[in-house]
């Protein structure tokens, strides 16, 4: 009886913290830009696939350099300005979850804040030559672009608090009177709080700038950015955050409450910068990456429940389980498996909520060896997470059909393991009966 | 009366998606006229401002959600209830609407 109150205590306890992290402001209007601008980041691995994997099927030379420049131009318009895309984004939705009505004016002085804090002259390489030369007037692609993701989220976020703030301060409103119309009072209604957000990241990129030869965008990138990046997409980081997440959905909360504010800004990174090396035909840099995650750990869906499916489409004599598999599979194809999670099911399941949360991690692992002992491409294409299993190894790897092997190995690997578990769930439930 | 519309919210509106289809189909075996559709919560201020609603439904997975969302409705008096997670599980179109109607009538 005690164990049980203890365990229910835990699963309690460990929710409600969950939840109070996933769904602080900031994390979650994170979640909400990430969602937002997500489109583009699909269609940059688009891009790449034509330009790298398609074109090169039948074009050589500079014909195909010629090609390729349509897939650039996209890369320019997506991951290039990635930091520039997501400050905007998430000063709109800070704005719209602190309930504050301008989320337009709000996104606006986040992106003036964040070219206010770029450096006034960047090193650049002249097309033909190999040295770097300093210039200024120009901003460059790795300040806006995905290195500088997190410096567009932090400026983005800071910039829009503070506006907020401001403008809510009734003290600071410029009042014209009654005669005065009322477009006219309120084009002056943001006025303060803007001149005096903008001024303060002058400030502070003008010390910075003129006092100590440094900017805040490589501030943010080498304090904030690498360290957090390293960590949490480090094998043991990203396996341990990954885990609790979909320790979390077998608790009945979705997975995204951690993983989408713990890790998919730092997986995407690795993903974009991915993405870009590939593009540019330089050594892709990372293993663990935001596809590596979708294409390798949630086969069906969080928990790889295809396996789950596949085991009791075989083995299950229960009729109410074989009914909800037929319901989700197709769904299931697809990645999508609440109908699993809840229906079969799986929350608050014991014996289901182990394969459910071990399984990911050990086909993760058999990608994670496969990929460090060349046997696989890295994945380089950011394919849309609902993209069927085996399809999304092929795309996600740049066309490697080894990947298909390596997803067909840890799916049997997961079908294996999910046999005993299934078994005793069903015998617990007959038990029940 | 005129013509209702219920909105459902989940993680990335797939999954409500379906469950939508399967109310809708509910709704014409039973002859009721409702407008229904999925989105994500991240997309739940807009379509909130962007349209009439007159009653949400959370997913389960995003039953966290569920106070906020529900100061945000107070003003307009529109009522908000988290689906069982028996009936998101199985995709009960029927009962899920049922529950609905009751809270719109």
């Amino acid at each position: 009886m005690t164990t049980k109150n203890l365990w229910q205590r835990f699963i309690e306890r460990f929710t409600q913290i969950s939840i109070k992290v996933g769904n602080q402001i900031y994390l979650r209007s994170l979640r909400d830009a990430f969602a937002m601008i997500m489109p583009l980041f699909i269609l940059a691995g688009l891009g790449v696939l034509i330009n790298n994997v398609f074109f090169p099927l039948f074009l050589k030379g500079s014909l195909l350099t010629n090609y390729q420049t349509f897939g650039n131009l996209i890369v320019n318009g997506t991951l290039n300005i990635a930091g520039l895309l997501i400050a905007p984004v998430v000063a709109y939705c800070l704005a719209q979850n602190r309930n504050y009505k301008n989320a337009l004016g709000t996104a606006i002085v986040a992106l003036a804040g964040l070219i206010v804090v770029m450096p006034t002259t960047i090193q650049a390489l002249p097309v033909g030559t190999k040295k770097l030369v300093d210039i200024s007037g120009f901003l460059s692609y790795s300040n806006i672009g995905v290195t500088g993701m997190f410096a567009g989220i932090i400026i983005g976020l800071f910039a829009a608090e503070l506006f907020i703030k401001l403008s809510r301060i009734e003290k600071i409103k410029i009042n014209l009177g009654e005669n005065v119309p009322p477009a006219v009072s309120a084009s002056f209604l943001t006025l303060i709080p803007t001149i005096v957000v903008i001024a303060i990241l002058a400030i502070i990129s003008a010390v910075l700038l003129v006092v100590f030869h440094t900017d805040l965008i490589k501030l943010i990138t080498t304090i904030i950015q690498e360290p957090l990046r390293r960590v949490n997409t480090s094998l043991p980081g990203f396996l341990l955050i990954y885990t609790v997440g979909n320790l979390l959905f077998g608790f009945g909360i979705h997975q995204a409450v951690i993983n989408g504010t713990l890790l998919d800004p730092v997986l995407l990174i690795n993903t974009n910068k991915n993405m870009q090396a590939f593009a540019a035909g330089d050594h892709v840099p990372y293993i663990i990456t935001s596809v590596f995650r979708d294409t390798f750990g949630m086969m069906g869906g969080t928990g790889s429940t295809l396996c789950l499916l596949v085991v009791t489409f075989i083995f299950s004599r229960v009729k109410a389980s074989r009914e909800v598999t037929k319901l989700s599979i197709v769904p299931g194809i697809f990645n999508i498996n609440e109908p699993v999670i809840y229906g079969y099911p799986i929350v608050f399941n014991i014996p289901l909520l182990i394969p459910f949360v071990l399984t990911p991690i050990i086909s993760l692992l058999i990608a994670y060896s496969a990929t460090v002992l060349g046997l696989m491409n890295k994945t380089v294409v950011l394919v849309p997470w609902t993209t069927p299993p085996l399809l999304n190894g092929f795309l996600a790897t740049g066309g490697d059909w080894r990947a298909i092997v390596v997803q067909v190995i840890s799916f049997t690997v997961g079908v294996l393991f999910y046999i005993p578990f299934m078994k005793i769930s069903e015998a617990v439930l007959a038990k029940q009966r | 009366m005129s013509k209702k519309t219920i909105m459902l919210c989940c993680a990335a509106g797939m999954s409500t998606s379906l469950l939508v289809s399967k109310m809708k189909k509910s709704a014409e075996t039973l002859k009721v006229d409702v407008d229904i559709f999925a989105t994500a919560v991240s997309g739940f201020d807009q379509e909130l401002a962007s349209r009439q609603v007159d009653c949400v439904m959370l997913g389960p997975q995003v039953s966290y959600m569920a106070d906020d969302f529900k100061a945000k409705l107070s003003e307009r008096n529109i009522p908000l209830v988290v689906i069982s997670m028996q009936d998101y599980g199985l995709m009960n179109g029927e009962r899920v609407l049922k529950q609905a109607l009751d809270l719109l009538n």
